[in-house]
């Protein structure tokens, strides 16, 4: 159980900066997810936090206790890989006695641990079987169990679900949540996967080409995204973004496009300070902040043309043609509009968001 | 994302370690090269000159090596009295003949093998193998009887004949391999456009150039230097580099200088070919069995 | 680097191979496939005739035929007889019975085994060092190409150079054993005790860069996830080397040695050049004795006895290459 601090941490390649200048303080007994797209540095920051690649600048910290020069095996921390990296000539039960070994404690303590972790994960039942005989998701819990065996500060855990079917996926999700839960063990989870991290974590890192794009819960990042990328980046179906001008002053600002004009509400008028001069910026609204009708609302709505319908189960996706763009709505199995009909958008102006159109951070 | 080797962090021990092992491998080069650099200084020095050694136990005393005056003789006597201009063409159409042969039928059957199944054909795969990894002193002696009988002794075409023995076998089994990464749909698609089968097979070839051609350099290697072959075999009318080295080592009179000379005449293409090599060498020297 | 020879699959083993009956596992395939390239080629049987494929083979089996087939079987036949110039009598199986009480027969097996050892000993015990050593070095390529050149040269060529480095009056190489205290003046080749010694030195000289690079190949597949993990679960990289390389190593270097092996029946021109089996009969290894009966002394008849012997010896070492180098394709995870 540890704080983790990254103060200013660099990762070179090389010429390359892999990740710039990250500060994150992870609590402790917090799951924290490393979220961004591949490329983005969470791997090369999980890697550096395990000891396997050297940290080029900056302080990284468990609980105080600077922890750069130090080798892995006396990090105390315990890592589940992508792949699983299971040893092939080992049954099970080596494979999770292994760190134990490697600390020489005795025989009847690991036989405890190994078995207690078995049952914990319902792998008990395989303790003599090779890597190779297991299916994907048992060799996932082999590796947790190797993991958890050793009571360690941190856990690491790098994309370990990514290669497991839909379903199982779903199913681990909350598993792995509620172990960490239960262990009350800090947590670090890497992912490119917006799903798995909004459903597991307490906080979020969300990383884009080597930077810290934002730290918050997961409402937090879905709901006030700090830049138009996190915002796209979060969230399925993705947020729908529309270049509007800034149009009126005083208090009375209105977004305007081809296909409508709304106006702001007061609070975010006055967020918008700096931007008025800008003219132009970008409207972000996710699918599900807006309604759709096949008649006119009687307030300020967006005007365009039914492009196809996707019927997702228990939501309709609508997709909708607007002068220079298509943005997508969530709507109700029983809405019957088709394609080709013209109908209208309402917004929910509480849920929308305003980006500059130069750097994208966001207004409101 | 990450960097080449697993990561280091140096403890006292790994300091003395990679001392050691730097130690190591200075004296490994060493010893590995030595050899090749006394072959080729030796090879320019004046009889009299290349028996000059240090005493006993003299370390320092090693400059002598480099003492001496430069001398062409040796390699101009090479090639004006033993005719070793004619050894040398001897051995590259003799390497180069049976690369050609070993390449246009072994291709066929190459293709062939990775195309079709046949009751057996695992059986057949294991024997053409195993005439690669024979003993040549075992095989010899029949062949010889053989090539005897078809008045094949001591010309080219017969050590051609004798090279493709080891060659053939192997172009197969390196450029089965090949001709199994390409997809079959490649060749259905172009008869479809019209092709015939042929041309189809031909269209491939190709695609598997790059093992053809690091088969043909190793075809080459192993030709070349092959003793045994060319001393029984090609004997008279088809004497190679190695043989004719060989033959300089005269009971009465051993011409160390001239010897050390066909040494690099001999050995200085091939090193050259190694440079070129590098990247199919284990696969070939291990009959594919270590993919690289 | 690209996997260009993925091509064995666990069937490849034949009906010759089956007489060993390989274990087989139970294999799983892994959730995700690591290219997108099918793992095995697909084995179809194509719109073309099955005779147009033969038809194609034929001119390369028929030559090989000729030249593997028929010695084999004229083997069979000059071994029953006592050929001498000119002539030959069918005697049956006397050369055998004689290759029974020979001496040099069967220490022509014996020194064949010595040799053996003592080469494989050292090719893979240095080999494998400096496989380690080179590894992901900062000059490796170069390194490697320095290091295979002793095998682009002829053995017999090698054979003369090593007989002018070891020559008692002249040669640098004795020049440096006798400064280093462990010869005296005779050269190693001059006596019995150390002869072996000095056939041992040149084969190891010449092919312990191969065993390097299958052990820089078998190296370079070794996992390095597992490597990362047991370095997380807490081992050094000395216990990293011993648990996870090593073992990820034991299929390769099998193949190393039952190859090298294989080529000590073969390569003895270095022999024949250096000192022709002597002095005495003491570097007269079971293939130099072959040469020296059927060669030396024409006796074609017992030759083709001994030639026999050597070939079944080979085959069997053949037929287990082919079975462990089918072993590491079906268990590698």
């Amino acid at each position: 159980m540890a704080t983790v601090t990254l103060k200013n941490v660099w990762k070179y390649y090389g010429e390359t900066p892999a990740v710039k200048d990250l500060n994150i303080t992870c609590p402790d007994g917090s799951f924290v997810s490393i979220l961004g797209p591949s490329g983005c540095g969470k791997s090369s920051t999980m890697r550096m936090l395990a000891g396997l690649e050297h940290i080029s600048a900056g302080d990284v910290l468990f609980d105080d206790e600077r922890i750069n020069d130090l080798a892995p095996k006396d990090r105390d921390v315990a890592m589940v890989f992508e792949n699983y990296a299971l040893y092939p000539h080992k049954s099970v039960f080596e494979n999770m006695a292994n760190p134990l070994r490697l600390r020489k404690m005795d025989d009847s303590t690991i036989k405890d641990r190994v078995e207690a972790a078995g049952k914990l994960l319902e792998i008990d039942h395989l303790m003599e079987r090779r890597p190779h005989e297991l299916s994907g998701g048992q060799k996932q819990r082999v590796a947790i169990g190797r993991a958890i065996v050793r009571e360690p500060k941190l856990f690491l855990f790098d994309e370990p679900i990514a290669h497991l079917d839909a379903k199982l996926r779903a199913h681990m999700r909350g598993e792995i949540k509620h172990l960490q839960k239960s262990l009350g063990t800090t947590m670090i989870y890497v992912t490119h996967d917006q799903l798995e991290a909004l459903s597991m974590a307490d906080y979020i890192a969300v990383m884009h080409d080597g930077e810290l794009q934002q730290w918050g819960t997961p409402s937090e990042i879905y709901n006030h995204p700090v830049n138009a990328w996190v915002a796209g980046f979060v969230g399925e179906p993705a947020m729908n973004f529309l270049t509007c001008d800034l149009q009126g002053n005083g208090d009375k600002v209105h977004l305007s496009h081809k296909n409508f004009e709304i106006p702001l509400l007061s609070e975010q008028i006055k967020r918008l300070n700096g931007a008025r001069k800008a003219k132009q910026a970008r409207m972000g609204v996710r699918p599900d902040a807006l309604s759709i009708s096949m008649t006119d609302p009687g307030e300020p709505s967006i005007k365009g043309k039914i492009f196809v319908n996707e019927l997702l189960g228990g939501d309709m996706l609508v997709e909708v043609e607007l002068e220079d763009a298509r943005i997508r709505v969530k709507t109700t199995p029983e809405f019957n509009g088709k394609p080709g009909d013209s109908c209208h958008l309402t917004v929910n102006r509480d849920k929308w968001h305003v980006f500059d159109s130069g750097d994208g951070h966001a207004y409101f | 994302m990450a960097s080449q080797d697993v990561v280091h962090y140096d403890t006292p021990l790994q300091k003395a370690l990679r001392v050691s092992a730097a130690l190591f491998l200075a004296a490994y080069l060493i010893w590995t090269l030595l050899p090749f650099v006394i072959m080729f200084v030796s090879s320019f020095k004046d009889l009299l000159e290349a028996f000059n050694l240090p005493d006993v136990g003299d370390w320092s005393g090693v400059g002598i090596f480099f003492e001496f005056t430069p001398t062409f003789e040796h390699y101009s006597s090479l090639f004006s009295e033993g005719n070793f201009g004619r050894y040398m063409a001897n051995s590259l159409i003799a390497a180069g003949g049976s690369a050609i042969v070993s390449v246009v039928f072994g291709s066929l059957a190459a293709y062939s093998l990775s195309r079709v199944e046949f009751r057996g054909k695992k059986d057949l795969f294991f024997w053409i193998i195993s005439t690669r990894m024979a003993p040549v002193v075992a095989v010899m002696v029949p062949l010889y009887s053989i090539f005897r009988t078809l008045d094949l002794v001591g010309t080219l075409p017969g050590l051609i004949l004798a090279y493709t023995t080891f060659n053939l076998p192997f172009a197969i089994w390196i450029l089965k391999g090949f001709f199994d990464n390409v997809p079959y749909a490649i060749e259905e698609s172009q008869m479809v456009d019209g092709s015939t089968r042929f041309q189809a097979f031909w269209s491939i070839v190709p695609l598997v150039a790059p093992g053809i051609g690091a088969f043909v350099v190793l075809c080459i290697l192993f030709a070349w230097n092959d003793f045994l072959f060319a001393a029984i075999i090609g004997s008279g009318g088809a004497k190679t580099l190695p043989v004719a080295t060989r033959e300089l080592v005269q009971p009465q009179n051993i011409q160390w200088g001239s010897i050390m000379a066909a040494g690099v005449v001999t050995t200085a293409p091939m090193m050259l070919l190694g440079l070129v090599i590098r990247k199919y060498l284990v696969t070939g020297l291990t009959m594919g069995a270590v993919k690289e | 680097m690209t996997d260009v020879t993925n091509f064995e699959n666990k069937s490849m083993l034949s009906g010759a191979a089956q007489l060993f009956r390989a274990r087989q596992h139970s294999v799983e395939v892994e959730a995700r496939p690591l290219t997108d390239a099918l793992p095995e080629p697909t084995i179809f049987n194509p719109p073309a005739p099955k005779r147009y494929y033969l038809y194609l083979m034929a001119p390369a089996i028929a030559v090989l035929a000729f030249i593997s087939l028929y010695p084999f079987f004229w083997l069979i036949v000059m071994s029953l007889q006592s050929v001498d110039i000119g002539s030959s009598e069918w005697v049956g199986f006397r050369n055998y019975a004689r290759l029974l009480k020979d001496p040099n027969f069967l220490s022509g097996w014996g020194l064949l085994l010595k040799y053996s050892a003592m080469c494989l000993f050292m090719q893979l015990a240095i080999g494998l060092m400096l496989a380690v050593i080179v590894n992901n070095h900062r000059y490796e390529k170069y390194l490697v190409t320095a290091l295979l050149m002793p095998m682009m040269m002829a053995p017999a060529v090698a054979g003369l150079l090593w007989l002018f480095l070891y020559n008692g009056t002249f040669g640098w190489y004795h020049w440096i054993l006798q400064s280093l205290g462990i010869l005296d003046s005779a050269s190693i080749l001059a006596s019995q005790s150390t002869s072996m010694y000095a056939i041992v030195l040149v084969d190891v000289w010449q092919w312990t860069p191969l065993i390097t690079l299958i052990a820089l190949a078998g190296l370079k597949k070794v996992p390095r996830d597992q490597l990362e993990a047991n370095m997380v679960d807490g081992a050094s990289p000395i216990r990293n080397f011993f648990a996870i390389t090593l073992p990820n190593l034991y299929p390769v270097l099998l193949i190393a040695i039952l190859l090298r092996f294989m080529d000590n029946f073969r390569f003895i021109d270095h022999i024949l050049v250096l000192t022709g089996g002597g002095p005495g009969n003491s570097t007269k290894i079971l293939p130099v004795y072959l040469f020296e009966v059927a060669f030396k002394f024409f006796k074609l008849g017992r030759g083709a006895a001994i030639a026999l012997t050597l070939l079944i010896v080979t085959i069997v070492l053949g037929m287990i290459l082919v079975r462990v180098f089918d072993k590491p394709q079906s268990e590698r995870k």
